[in-house]
């Protein structure tokens, strides 16, 4: 990235002398027009590093003990069981200029089936199967409806959303669903809480999977034809359609690649909170999905963002949940907050957009 | 009213994008703003519309200086800009659009819808056209779009209406009709500002003229004193070789590359031609005679019916652009913004897309093999581009199509279809693009070019196929012995379709 700032320089830079020996070039790397494009880049593309830092920095300040790796661990266990990995697919979906508001409910369900599954099975693997399973099924659909159905993905996701809430609490006739197999409960509940050591440390398996699914993603995004077209599609369908993407295929695919990080996040879900509330599982996960990729820089009308960007996103929005806890902020502010970091994100993203052009 | 611009400069960053340009645009007075892509042009007609301050320089109505705050100030002080896309809103009708923003209301509350469609109708019979304000935009020509938009500018009584390019979506006819009502209007002491590509049109209906030059003014005078080839000297600043073309030689084949059979479809039918490897066949006719959806079909983005053969077998109606692609067929797509280009993508992105979708085999894409896949088409093409992590937008309008074209080029297709390749590309480029056709031919290449200008046409084509109302009306050829001659009489003849209302009258 530096070597890019400098070529865009030009000549009436006073870098763009070259051949004064090596304490020059080294110099020449800090000076005042090569620091203003630093500074720049950060200010705009880069924008959620600054972010990141900054409210690590508050963090530390309004909590002594945000350093400890417990607390660090348990962020990253908050956010694979939540949002995190939803939030990969989100960006996905966003980036392909669409939007997916089913994701909490599909959670909902999903976690829902996991346990009745694992009731029936004795299982944890045919119920994260059954998950996975669900997850794909309600994705898909929402792919369909938008694709070959020509609905606005606002409103086909809305419909799942209200769909499949309802069918959970029709299920689940209010009540929680729970455990019933003693064995079965200490089992299924290592998956979110068990642990690896590594180097002394006790690494739980959501942050290893969280970090993991997150480069898997990172790479999908900028390294494969399927990141590549879902970016095209986002920023002009058209001229993807003639350039040869299949656009019907790659909406599909985002939405069925969401619900199947849902389905993988239920059974994690699942596993962390052992009682699946019908009514109550999985709100506002959209909400906090699509403010981590807000946060993250992903452009809202489509084309632009990262993988990076989302993944900062999703853990900046778990230590603003931190700092709000440590200064006894009530968790039903929650929804506001995020709806705020909502608004304030897009809101600078528009500023940048507007100083650019 | 006397409108001079005085020293104006213009600076974007370190750019400087204009240099002490001076203007002066007397009442009744039709000056040609002339310069290729990026001279300027744009930047200081924004500038004069208020879209945004000058870095120096002053701008004097009737010899007193003035500030130009802002659109809306420009256009109360009877300046008014329209611009290359039209800005109507296509759900709203005439009238409706012609006082948007500006509506006339009861009490500010209810609208005057009445009193609205009278002064529009007003203003339309000032122009002498019929256009009912009462209809729905989308149902109106582009020509009669561009009509209520000068209709619009005038409603506000503006003295000064700036044209950026207003002629590319209208047919030979409605620019004569366009022009008629710009004189009609000159002669009520209306002054233009008309920024156009097209030699013929700045001749006729201009008196002065302005030339800019990567932001500098190179030349201004009467149109009387010049001509065609100096123009173009004074724009690019060097001497270009017309005579390339004059003589340019076939380099078609006996092998048949794309075979063409009773083809039809939406707004066109009973397409039959062949195409040979080294052939270059122009398309030619007029808006409303199918062109555009010929291009689309032949590319499987449109449906059709018939027969379409490649190297001789045969590509199924129902395939779709991809199976098209796989076959070797590619498309530079018209409308170049809206179709072709990706904003938000890097340089490196929108020259991959054509490979990525044709050619590649793999999961992941090397960030090597696209730098070079990059780097050979910039030399081939010598694209002008800085960083190819850039956005393509930060690319000129000519860059950005070679960009395309080399997207194109990269998937190894046999048969390329250009549709309209030098739309809005300024006269260099324009230049460098036939050439580069011209050797892709050469190097046994299967070339369509869809064009509706015979200047182009004729620097590359072999032959023209012109339509008329969806249908094959003539066939011209370069070389005489083959049939009627590829000129610039016989193809507007057969485009307006005169040789078939003779037979009617005979």
């Amino acid at each position: 990235m530096p070597n890019d700032d400098a070529k865009q320089q030009g000549p009436d830079s006073p870098t763009a002398t070259p051949g004064q020996g090596p304490g020059h070039a080294l110099a020449a790397l800090f000076t005042w027009q090569r620091m203003r494009g630093y500074a720049k880049k950060l200010l705009t593309e880069y924008s959620y590093w600054l972010s990141f830092v900054l409210l690590l920095l508050i963090a530390w300040y309004t909590n002594p003990y945000f350093f400890r790796w417990n607390n660090i661990s348990s962020i990253f266990v908050q956010s694979a069981t939540t949002t995190g990995i939803i939030a990969l697919g989100m960006t996905m979906v966003i980036c392909a200029g669409m939007i997916d508001i089913s994701v909490g409910a599909q959670v909902a369900i999903i976690s829902g089936f996991c346990l009745v599954a694992l009731n029936l099975t004795h299982s944890i693997w045919v119920a994260l199967a059954v998950g996975l399973g669900v997850g794909l099924l309600i994705g898909t659909v929402n792919g369909l409806l938008v694709a070959k159905g020509h609905m606005p993905a606002m409103i086909a996701t809305l419909a799942l959303q209200s769909i499949c809430r309802s069918l959970i609490n029709h299920f689940g006739q209010g009540g929680p669903f729970t455990v019933a197999d003693k064995a079965d409960f200490d089992l299924f509940r290592l998956v979110a809480a068990g642990t690896i050591k590594i180097g002394g440390l006790k690494v739980p398996y959501p942050l290893i999977l969280f970090i993991l699914i997150s480069a898997l993603f990172a790479v999908i995004m900028q390294h494969t034809k399927l990141g590549k077209h879902v970016y095209a599609v986002g920023s002009n369908e058209v001229s993807a359609r003639l350039a040869g993407v299949n656009v019907g295929f790659i909406k599909i695919a985002v939405f069925s690649i969401t619900g199947l990080l849902c389905g993988f996040t239920g059974w994690l879900y699942a596993s962390r909170v052992m009682a699946v509330a019908a009514a109550s599982a999985g709100s506002q996960f959209e909400m906090d999905a699509i403010a981590a990729v807000a946060i993250g820089g992903t452009a809202m009308s489509g084309g632009r963002g990262k993988i990076i960007g989302t993944f900062l996103g999703v853990l900046m929005f778990k230590i603003i949940n931190n700092i709000l806890v440590a200064a006894n902020v009530p968790t039903f502010l929650n929804g506001a907050v995020s709806g705020a970091i909502i608004v304030v994100a897009v809101l600078l993203q528009n500023l940048q957009g507007s100083k650019k052009g | 009213m006397l409108v001079e611009m005085k020293g104006i400069c213009m600076d974007f960053g370190p750019v400087r994008a204009l240099d002490h340009v001076d203007l002066t645009v007397r009442s009744g007075e039709i000056v040609g703003l002339l310069g290729e892509n990026g001279a300027g042009k744009s930047t200081l007609m924004n500038i004069l519309a208020g879209t945004f301050p000058p870095t120096a320089g002053a701008i004097y109505l009737d010899g007193k200086p003035m500030r130009v705050e802002s659109a809306t100030h420009a256009a109360r002080l009877g300046i008014r800009f329209i611009h290359q896309e039209l800005s109507l809103c296509n759900d709203l009708n005439v009238f409706e659009n012609m006082y948007l923003a500006g509506e006339v209301s009861h009490l500010g509350v209810l609208l005057h819808k009445k009193e609205m469609a009278r002064r529009a109708a007003q203003v339309f019979a000032r122009m002498r056209v019929s256009i009912d304000p009462w209809t729905p935009v989308s149902a109106l020509q582009p020509a009669q779009k561009q009509l209520v938009e000068i209709a619009r500018a005038l409603l506000f009584e503006s003295q000064l209406i700036i044209m950026d390019e207003p002629t590319t979506a209208l047919s030979t006819h409605e620019i004569e009709n366009l022009f008629v009502i710009m004189r009609e209007l000159k002669a009520q002491g209306v002054s233009f500002i008309y920024i156009s590509h097209k030699m013929p049109e700045l001749f006729e209906i201009c008196e002065t003229y302005y030339v800019l030059r990567d932001g500098a003014p190179v030349a201004h005078g009467r149109f009387a004193d010049i001509n065609d080839a100096s123009v173009t000297e004074m724009m690019i600043g060097r001497q270009l070789a017309h005579d390339d073309f004059a003589h340019k030689p076939s380099y078609a084949t006996a092998d048949v590359a794309l075979s063409v059979r009773g083809l039809s479809g939406h707004g066109f039918s009973d397409i039959s031609f062949d195409l040979h490897r080294g052939e270059i066949i122009a398309i030619n006719g007029l808006q409303g005679s199918g062109r555009d959806m010929l291009a689309d079909a032949l590319y499987g983005a449109i449906p059709r019916t018939g027969d379409l053969l490649v190297f001789g077998k045969h590509v199924r109606n129902s395939a779709g652009i991809i199976r098209h692609l796989r076959v070797g067929i590619a498309m530079v797509p018209r409308a170049r913004k809206e179709r072709g280009i990706h904003n938000d993508l890097s340089i490196y992105d929108n020259t991959s897309m054509g490979y990525l979708n044709t050619r590649f085999r793999g999961l992941l894409i090397r960030r090597r093999a696209e730098a070079a896949r990059y780097a050979r088409q910039r030399q081939a093409l010598s694209i002008k581009a800085g960083t190819p992590k850039n956005p393509i937008t930060s690319l000129s309008g000519g860059n950005q199509q070679k960009v395309i074209l080399a997207r194109w080029l990269e998937t190894d297709a046999q048969i390329l279809l250009f549709d309209n390749p030098t739309q809005g590309i300024d006269v260099g480029t324009k230049f460098e693009i036939y050439h580069l056709i011209l050797r892709l031919a050469q190097s046994g290449k299967a070339v369509l070019v869809f064009s509706s200008e015979f200047p182009e046409i004729y620097k590359i084509a072999d032959s023209c196929i012109v339509l008329y109302l969806g249908r094959i009306n003539a066939i011209l050829h370069r070389d005489p012995a083959q049939g009627e001659e590829l000129t610039e009489k016989n193809m507007m003849y057969y485009a307006t379709g005169a040789n078939l209302e003779g037979m009617k009258h005979a």
